[in-house]
């Protein structure tokens, strides 16, 4: 055997030694990775958060990007941004949010014009005994009704607090008249189901069955909370660091790929980093367009701002789930405009009694536009998933991570969508299959 | 160079200067200096630039890459030997053979089209990497930096240009020569 050969056999050795390394490396790797996952599922969520604001705001980072900045400053400027937009945003939103007195003056309120439109769509045609469908309408939602008042109800501490309330109490003006009277025609509120259809029994046995376990499921949750909120800490830091990164993952991520596959992995990467980013920012534009026009669209309805305000902002941000947003603006609209009170619309022709109606062709209107304007031009062919997955998809998510899986659901479609369709393009042009 | 560059540069190497003599990092720069794709680069872009290579060691005889496969990066000899082949049905044609301080797969950086030629490690040898998309984010952060290795770039291809119309007019024909 000479030289050559010697060599040669020295080096196909080695091959194999290194393939064997690198076989049982990767096992072990898969291996512990899987037992961490398993046993760290509650930290998941979290990283994967912190990981998603950190992409999401990575153009906010660059945009401080000053070549005579170093790069930890321009972090903190970036991050000083972001902390004041969401501290002036939760502080604007803060203020909107009801105190007691407010609560407890819109339950009222809320039961009161609830009955009112009942009574007048089903009790008034009945009487009159012009309407045949009333009947049937009355038999279908009394129970519905009953159940809504039942849960609109204030208990003796609130009925209490009302009373002191609407005397004027903690430094505060009395409540208006017209509230108190809503509240003593509450009490007089009868049930619309005969008693005989209702089981006697069946609401104390509900409330002895449910009063001992939900004691100990309170306490469960107290625990699950403490450590969900502890486990929550980990996405602000995710986000800090992975701003502080300044291409260092990926470098290292890059210098484990072998040779081979060193151009073809920095194309996936810059595929998938380019594909996923104008997705998640452009479901970011389109939810934000959707609130804008929600907004906008309360506003000349005649709601008023605030109000018009928070419902575009909870229906815009919902909008990142497929369907939700429409059916939160659609439930949270109408259930306002059935309440609402001396409603001037800035459209002048339009009639204030009408206004449940508006509400439902604005969301409707603002639904289209999002399918039809805002989606294409938007998100583009990011998106380009069937509807039938979608909704399987989130129907699946909401099964294995409640609210979460359902929010992640889709985003989780896309991102393994284009990584597969992206890994297997690149490798049939660099021949690699 | 402006007084602000001049002071930024003066910072930095005060900070190299802190460090050991011989690092990767200096050792990187040094060497990019020496390198004419990038010898309009003042001390402060090159670190600019090094930041964003990748160094990649090749086995002897091990493929850098392949011919017709899309080119995404610009290759640079750190030490070693490349050799640049093409491959026909029967045989191989050897183009050239770059040593330390040459460079290979420049056209990548101006798009994705095929690559014209194989790349091959004739013993181990180490490159840089200059990925096409990182020297297009250059271009947001430091556009000046990233305009000049354009205009290095456009020079090496006019130069490229030149010398194959040298060769054409060589071995055409005389009634075809003059096709400038």
């Amino acid at each position: 055997m000479n030289n050559g050969q010697e060599f040669e056999q020295i080096e196909r050795e080695r091959k194999v030694r290194r393939t064997v390394f690198y076989l049982a490396f990767a096992a072990l790797v898969f291996i512990a990775g899987g037992f961490l996952i398993w046993k760290l599922s509650g930290l998941i969520l979290p990283i994967v958060v912190g990981a998603l604001l950190a992409f999401v705001f990575r153009p906010v980072k660059d945009r401080f990007r000053m070549r005579w900045l170093p790069h930890e400053v321009q972090v903190l400027c970036s991050f000083a941004a972001i902390g004041l937009v969401l501290f002036f945003a939760f502080n604007t939103l803060r203020k909107h949010i009801p105190d007691e007195e407010q609560k407890l003056e819109f339950k009222v309120r809320l039961k009161y014009k609830l009955n009112e439109k009942y009574r007048q769509l089903v009790a008034k045609p009945a009487e009159e005994k012009s309407n045949p469908v009333a009947p049937l309408i009355q038999h279908e939602a009394g129970p519905l009704m009953d159940r809504v008042n039942q849960w609109l109800e204030l208990n003796p501490e609130e009925r209490d607090l009302f009373l002191k309330y609407a005397a004027g109490y903690n430094g505060k003006a009395p409540i208006e008249g017209k509230f108190v009277d809503y509240f003593r025609a509450n009490q007089a509120t009868a049930k619309y189901v005969i008693p005989e259809k209702t089981s006697a029994s069946a609401g104390p046995s509900v409330t002895s069955t449910t009063t001992g376990p939900a004691q100990s499921s309170v306490d469960g949750e107290g625990t699950s909370l403490e450590s969900k909120l502890s486990a929550w800490i980990l996405a602000p830091l995710i986000f800090i660091f992975l701003g502080f990164d300044n291409g260092q993952i990926r470098r290292f991520v890059i210098g484990l790929v072998p040779n081979r596959y060193f151009e073809l992995s920095l194309t996936v990467l810059d595929r998938l980093d380019d594909a996923i980013g104008k997705y998640l920012r452009g479901t970011l534009t389109e939810c934000f367009l959707v609130g804008l026009m929600l907004t906008f669209g309360l506003i000349l309805l005649g709601l008023p701002v605030e109000i018009a305000v928070t419902i575009g902002v909870v229906s815009g941000l919902l909008n990142a789930i497929p369907f939700l947003g429409t059916v939160m603006a659609l439930v949270i609209g109408v259930g306002y405009a059935l309440v609402a009170e001396n409603i001037r619309p800035l459209i002048p022709s339009l009639n204030p009694n009408d206004l449940a109606l508006y509400v439902v062709t604005l969301v409707v209107v603002t639904h289209v536009v999002d399918d039809v304007v805002f989606q294409p031009f938007v998100l583009g062919s990011a998106v380009n998933v069937h509807p039938l997955v979608v909704v399987i998809a989130i129907i699946g998510g909401s099964l294995i991570m409640g609210l979460w899986g359902m929010l992640f659901a889709i985003p989780t479609i896309v991102v393994v969508n284009t990584a597969v369709a992206t890994f297997f393009k690149e490798l049939k042009a660099y021949r690699i299959i | 160079m402006t007084t602000r560059n001049v002071v930024a540069d003066k910072l930095l190497w005060q900070t190299l200067d802190r460090w050991k003599r011989s690092t990767p990092e200096l050792d990187r720069i040094e060497f990019l200096k020496t390198v004419p794709f990038f010898d309009r680069l003042s001390n402060r872009q090159l670190k600019g630039v090094s930041d964003i290579m990748f160094e990649r060691t090749y086995d002897a005889d091990e493929l850098v890459f392949e011919e017709g496969q899309p080119g995404a990066a610009l290759f640079l000899v750190l030490d070693g030997k490349v050799a640049v082949e093409v491959l026909r049905e029967t045989s191989t044609t050897r183009l050239a053979v770059l040593e330390k301080g040459a460079f290979f797969g420049e056209m990548a950086l101006l798009d994705e089209t095929p690559r014209s030629a194989t790349a091959r490690a004739l013993e181990r040898t180490r490159t840089l990497a200059l990925y096409r998309n990182d020297l297009k984010g250059l271009v947001q952060r430091d556009a000046k930096t990233a305009c000049q290795i354009y205009r290095s770039l456009a020079a090496t291809i006019a130069e490229r240009l030149r010398l194959t119309n040298q060769l054409v007019q060589m071995t055409a024909p005389a009634e075809n020569v003059g096709l400038e």
